[in-house]
């Protein structure tokens, strides 16, 4: 299996650490599916359950960025189906703010990753890991943000 | 309505002046918020109620120390039926103003907005000495700006202003494209405004095509400073640790937040409680690296607050001005906030129907996002 060569720190692979926002009803659900049916995926992600993807804070992916992680993956439910019917749709334009923002700080826009996944959405949730996981591992260890050094 | 008004012995400024002494003495208005020269002749602000006081307001005094919409903010969180109070404040102001009422931090009901043209300011600080003896200053300057004459001692956000017009206004004071000595351009735009030019005699007429020329000519000559303002920055912040380096020299006063007059939280995120560590929580961050910088979050607290205002900013620059380690503030908010509002088209204190675009949203849009 090509993921099992990846995820092994001994072949000299660089691991990335990727902290994930999963809202509670969709994404959260997903992940729990994806762990039921026993499909696997890089065990690079350390999720955060929340409410919902409007209660992401782009706070707390930049606090996250400069805390180590290498990457952020937060994920909802599929437009439309939001829970509170609407929060994430207020997510997205935040998201999209921060994009540029992140773009102005130089830090690349794929360290940080947004998705919908439902809860019956198993299979790609393990998918949207694998992806996002390569992307960041492309991008090496995230040293843009983390809490500036004297010298 | 709209028209000209005559000036009177070539001095615009006391003509606004007695404009404020009618609507005090008719009760129209039970004081103005107007800038003005402090007994020391530092610029500041008054909230005038007595006619006979007048002269204590300098309605054309061009220096800014404060945004004025903070101290809306500050009186004008409620409305009160024993007051009505005129705000004669420049196109940033009004705007701001607009940003805190959608932001429902200030009650519209006591206010009206009244505009005045402005095509730049001097910083507050060291005004004393660039106005010098000159009793006459504020007027001059008018002379000056009425056509378009570049300022580089112009505070940073000035120069790269393209609204020397207020946008939305109960009433609006312009001599941009007028010859101020002679006469000034009076447009009311909602029944709040006509009702304060009742009695006053305007020469009725569409706006003359001079004035709109000349306010034309200023906001193209400001975008293209803008632009190439942008551009250095672009090349200044090119390569790593470029963000780092700039902010470098801050020392986390939040002078920045504290002067900004559209970032309303009573109490800031970053005073909170959340950032309260204790020794060993810094010892234990501190050996990740081998050291670390105090005091430390700066950075963090900038790209936040950044990300907090890009969409309300009205990029007057005050916090520049404020920053006591001259980091260039003006430039920077002016680019984020500009990219972030076209985004979602919206121009912060456009209009107040305009919702602001982090509390709405459109079922079809950015639909990139999250399939990618």
């Amino acid at each position: 299996m090509p993921e099992a060569a990846a995820t092994n720190p001994a072949a000299g692979v660089f691991e990335p650490k990727i902290v994930a926002f999963l809202c509670n009803w969709c994404s959260y659900a997903g992940a729990d599916l994806a762990g039921i049916s026993r499909i696997q995926y890089p065990p690079s992600i350390r999720v955060i359950r929340v409410p919902c993807s409007g209660r992401v804070d782009p706070f707390f992916i930049l606090k996250a960025l400069q805390s180590g992680a290498d990457g952020v993956l937060v994920s909802g439910c599929h437009p439309g189906d939001c829970h509170y019917l609407t929060g994430n749709y207020v997510a997205r334009r935040r998201f999209a703010v921060l994009n540029d923002l992140l773009e102005f700080a130089g830090i690349d826009p794929g360290r940080v990753s947004f998705s919908w996944v439902s809860a019956a959405e198993g299979e790609r949730f393990a998918e949207v890991v694998r992806d996002v996981t390569e992307k960041v591992r492309q991008l090496g260890p995230n040293r843009k943000l983390l809490k500036e050094e004297v010298a | 309505m709209k028209g000209t008004l005559k000036v009177d012995g070539k001095n615009p400024e006391a003509t606004i002046r007695s404009l404020f002494a009618r609507w005090l003495k008719e009760s129209k208005l039970s004081a103005v918020l107007a800038p003005a020269y402090s007994t020391a002749g530092t610029a500041t602000v008054a909230l005038v109620s007595d006619p006979e006081k007048l002269s204590e307001a300098a309605p054309l005094l061009p220096a800014m120390g404060v945004n004025s919409a903070s101290i809306v903010a500050e009186i004008a969180r409620e409305a009160s039926p024993n007051a009505k109070v005129g705000l004669f404040l420049r196109p940033c102001e009004l705007r701001a103003v607009v940003e805190l009422m959608k932001l429902k931090q200030v009650a519209p009901e006591s206010l009206l907005l009244i505009g005045v043209d402005c095509p730049g300011t001097y910083k507050a600080a060291g005004f004393r000495n660039v106005r010098g003896k000159d009793a006459d200053f504020d007027n001059r300057h008018v002379r000056e700006q009425s056509g378009y004459a570049e300022n580089v001692n112009f505070r940073t956000a000035c120069q790269m202003c393209e609204y020397p017009k207020p946008l939305v206004f109960d009433l609006n004071v312009g001599f941009v494209g007028m010859d101020p000595d002679k006469e000034l351009w009076i447009e009311a735009a909602t029944d709040k405004g006509k009702a304060l030019l009742e009695g006053v005699e305007l020469d009725a007429q569409d706006e003359p095509q001079k004035r709109k020329q000349a306010l034309e000519k200023l906001s193209a000559a400001r975008k293209a400073r803008t632009a190439a303002r942008i551009e250095e920055l672009d090349k200044a912040m090119m390569g790593p640790e470029k963000l780092v380096e700039y902010f470098a020299d801050c020392l986390n006063c939040h002078n920045c937040m504290k002067v900004c007059p559209v970032c309303y939280c009573r109490e800031c995120f970053f005073d909170s409680d959340t950032f309260q560590r204790d020794i060993a929580e810094h010892v234990r961050v501190s050996l990740r690296k081998g050291a670390t910088r105090m005091p430390s979050e700066t950075l963090l607290f900038h790209l936040t607050r950044m990300n907090h205002m890009m969409a309300s900013c009205v990029q007057c620059g005050i916090c520049e001005d404020s920053c006591p380690v001259t980091i260039g503030l003006a430039t920077l908010f002016k680019k984020v906030s500009q990219n972030a509002q076209k985004e979602f088209d919206y121009v912060s204190g456009r209009s107040l129907d305009e919702p602001l675009p982090l509390v709405t949203f459109r079922e079809s849009e950015f639909l990139k996002i999250g399939e990618g």
